[in-house]
C-alpha cells in the first residue's frame, strides 16, 4: 500500500535521526508537538501500476482510482526521504526534504517511455470543520490555466492553474456538479467527487494533454500518527 | 440547581488540567453533580485527542472520577490510554464534554501546526459524531507567558480562534473568554492555582448551562 511506503520513508529517517531525535512512548515517529511534523502521499496518475522502492521498503501503488493515492503519512520534517519510482525499466529518484507543517504529494505521471514525477508542496491553512476544502492539482502541461467550475453556470471556484502547481479554495459543503476546464469553459470534463462533506479535503488531478484532459477526484486522508 | 443538565450522564475528558486534585476533575465535576448529572471524568497528562482513538501510552499520568467516587489517580511513567470508544459504550453519556488544547497548540514553535492539530481533532469528533452523542469542546486558557511551557497569549488565541472552526460537530467553549490574560495566575505556566481551577469549571459549567438544551434531545 502506497500508505505505507511513506511510513517506512519516514522510518527510515527516523533510524538516521536515532541519536537526535526520540519518539514518544508507544510512538513510532518523532512526528508531532513538539518534534514537528509534515505529510507526505504518492499518487500514481499513470494508467499501469509502479512500484516505489524506499531503503526500507518495495511498494505497488495500483492505478486503479480506488487505490492510485495514497493517505497523507506524516513524516519527519528536516529529514531528507530517499527512494525511487519504477514504471516498467524507466526509474525515477525521490529525494524530498519537507519543511515542517508541509503536504507533499508525490505525483506519478507519464508512461514507461516518459515517466514524470512531479512534487507538488504546499503548507495548507485552511482546516475548517465547517467548511469543504477543494485542490485542483495540474499535471498537464498542455494545460496552461487548469480551473474547477461547479454547477451549470461554470462558475470558477479555483482559477489559473499552472501546470505543475495547486490551486485551492475553501467551499461550502454544497452537492453540486464539479467540472475542469483548460480555460475554454465550453470544454469541460466532470470531476466525480459526490457530495461534499463539511470538515473533508478533496484533491481533483488534472492529467493528458490540454485538448483533452483527463481528471480524477478523490477524498484526502490524513493518517494518523501510529503505526 | 438549574435542571438544564439534571439527570444528564456527561462523559469529561481531558489532559493534564484534569490530572490532578482540584483541578478541574475536581472543581468541574462536582459543579456538574450539583447541577443534578452524573459525571464521569477522566483525564490523561500530555494527551493529544488522536490518543483518545488510536491505543498508545501517556507517560506523565492519568486520572478517573466516577460520578460520587474517588478521584483514583495513576502515576506509572507508562500507563495504556482509553479510548473514547471504550468509554461510551462502558458509560453510554448523552453529553460529552473535551477539554484539550495545550498539548496540541505547538507552544514554542514557530509554525502553528495547524494540519496536525486538525487531524488530531477530526478523528476524536469523528468517532463521537459517528456514535451520534452531542459534544462541547472546551478549549485553553491564557495561562502565564515566560515559563518552560512555552505558551503564550498569542498563541492561546490563534489556537482558541481555531479550534473555534476545527471541533464541528462539537461545539466549542472558548475558555479565553472567561478572563483576562494573566487574571488566573498559574503554578508553572500552565497549570491554575485551585481558585483558577475552581473558576475555570464554573465558567464551562454556566457555558454548558446556556448550550446544553440545543445539543441534548431528551426523550
Amino acid at each position: 500500500m502506497p500508505r505505507s511506503l511513506a511510513r517506512m520513508i519516514g522510518a527510515l529517517a527516523l533510524m538516521a535521526l536515532a541519536n537526535t531525535a526520540v519518539a514518544a512512548d508507544g510512538r513510532l515517529y518523532p512526528s508531532g508537538p513538539p518534534n514537528g511534523v509534515a505529510y507526505l502521499r504518492f499518487v500514481n496518475l499513470t494508467s499501469a501500476d509502479v512500484t516505489v522502492v524506499s531503503p526500507a521498503a518495495k511498494i505497488t501503488i495500483p492505478s486503479d482510482d480506488a487505490h492510485r493515492a495514497g493517505e497523507f503519512d506524516p513524516v519527519t520534517p528536516g529529514v531528507a526521504l530517499t527512494g525511487s519510482i519504477q514504471f516498467g525499466e524507466a526509474t525515477k529518484p525521490i529525494d524530498v526534504t519537507l519543511q515542517q507543517n508541509e503536504f507533499v504529494t508525490v505525483a506519478i505521471t507519464g508512461t514507461a517511455d516518459a515517466l514524470q514525477v512531479t512534487l507538488l508542496r504546499e503548507t495548507p491553512t485552511d482546516f475548517n470543520a465547517l467548511k469543504t476544502s477543494l485542490a485542483l492539482f495540474n499535471l498537464d502541461q498542455g494545460c496552461a490555466k487548469a480551473q474547477l467550475l461547479a454547477g451549470d453556470q461554470h462558475l470558477v471556484v479555483v482559477s489559473n492553474v499552472a501546470p505543475g502547481s495547486i490551486g485551492r479554495r475553501m467551499v461550502n459543503p454544497v452537492d453540486i456538479g464539479l467540472a475542469v476546464s483548460c480555460g475554454d469553459a465550453a470544454q469541460t470534463v466532470p470531476v466525480k467527487l459526490g457530495g461534499l462533506v463539511a470538515g473533508e479535503r478533496y484533491s481533483v488531478f488534472v492529467v493528458g494533454s490540454g485538448s483533452t484532459p483527463q481528471v480524477m477526484g478523490q477524498r484526502d486522508e490524513q493518517a494518523p500518527f501510529r503505526p | 440547581m438549574n435542571a438544564v443538565l439534571a439527570g444528564l450522564a456527561i462523559l469529561v475528558i481531558g489532559d493534564s488540567h484534569m490530572v490532578t486534585r482540584d483541578y478541574l476533575i475536581t472543581t468541574l465535576h462536582n459543579d456538574l453533580m450539583e447541577q443534578g448529572a452524573t459525571v464521569y471524568t477522566y483525564g490523561m497528562c500530555g494527551a493529544n485527542a488522536g490518543d483518545w482513538v488510536y491505543p498508545t501510552t501517556v507517560s506523565c499520568g492519568r486520572a478517573v472520577r466516577l460520578d460520587k467516587g474517588e478521584t483514583m489517580i495513576d502515576r506509572r511513567p507508562s500507563i495504556p490510554t482509553w479510548t473514547v470508544d471504550a468509554l461510551i459504550n462502558e458509560h453510554h453519556p448523552n453529553l460529552i464534554v473535551i477539554e484539550m488544547g495545550d498539548t496540541m497548540a505547538g507552544y514554542g514553535q514557530a509554525a502553528f501546526p495547524q494540519g496536525w492539530i486538525y487531524q488530531q481533532v477530526h478523528a476524536l469528533t469523528g468517532r463521537i459524531a459517528a456514535k451520534n452523542i452531542p459534544c462541547v469542546w472546551v478549549g485553553p486558557p491564557w495561562g502565564s507567558e515566560g515559563s518552560t511551557y512555552h505558551k503564550t497569549f498569542a498563541r492561546v488565541k490563534e489556537m482558541s480562534e481555531f479550534l473555534a472552526t476545527a471541533v464541528a460537530p462539537c461545539k466549542f467553549i472558548d475558555s479565553t473568554q472567561f478572563s483576562k490574560p494573566g487574571d488566573w495566575p498559574t503554578i508553572d505556566g500552565q497549570h491554575l492555582t485551585s481558585s483558577g481551577y475552581r473558576a475555570w469549571g464554573q465558567d464551562i459549567t454556566a457555558q454548558l448551562d446556556q448550550i446544553a438544551p440545543q445539543l441534548v434531545h431528551r426523550p
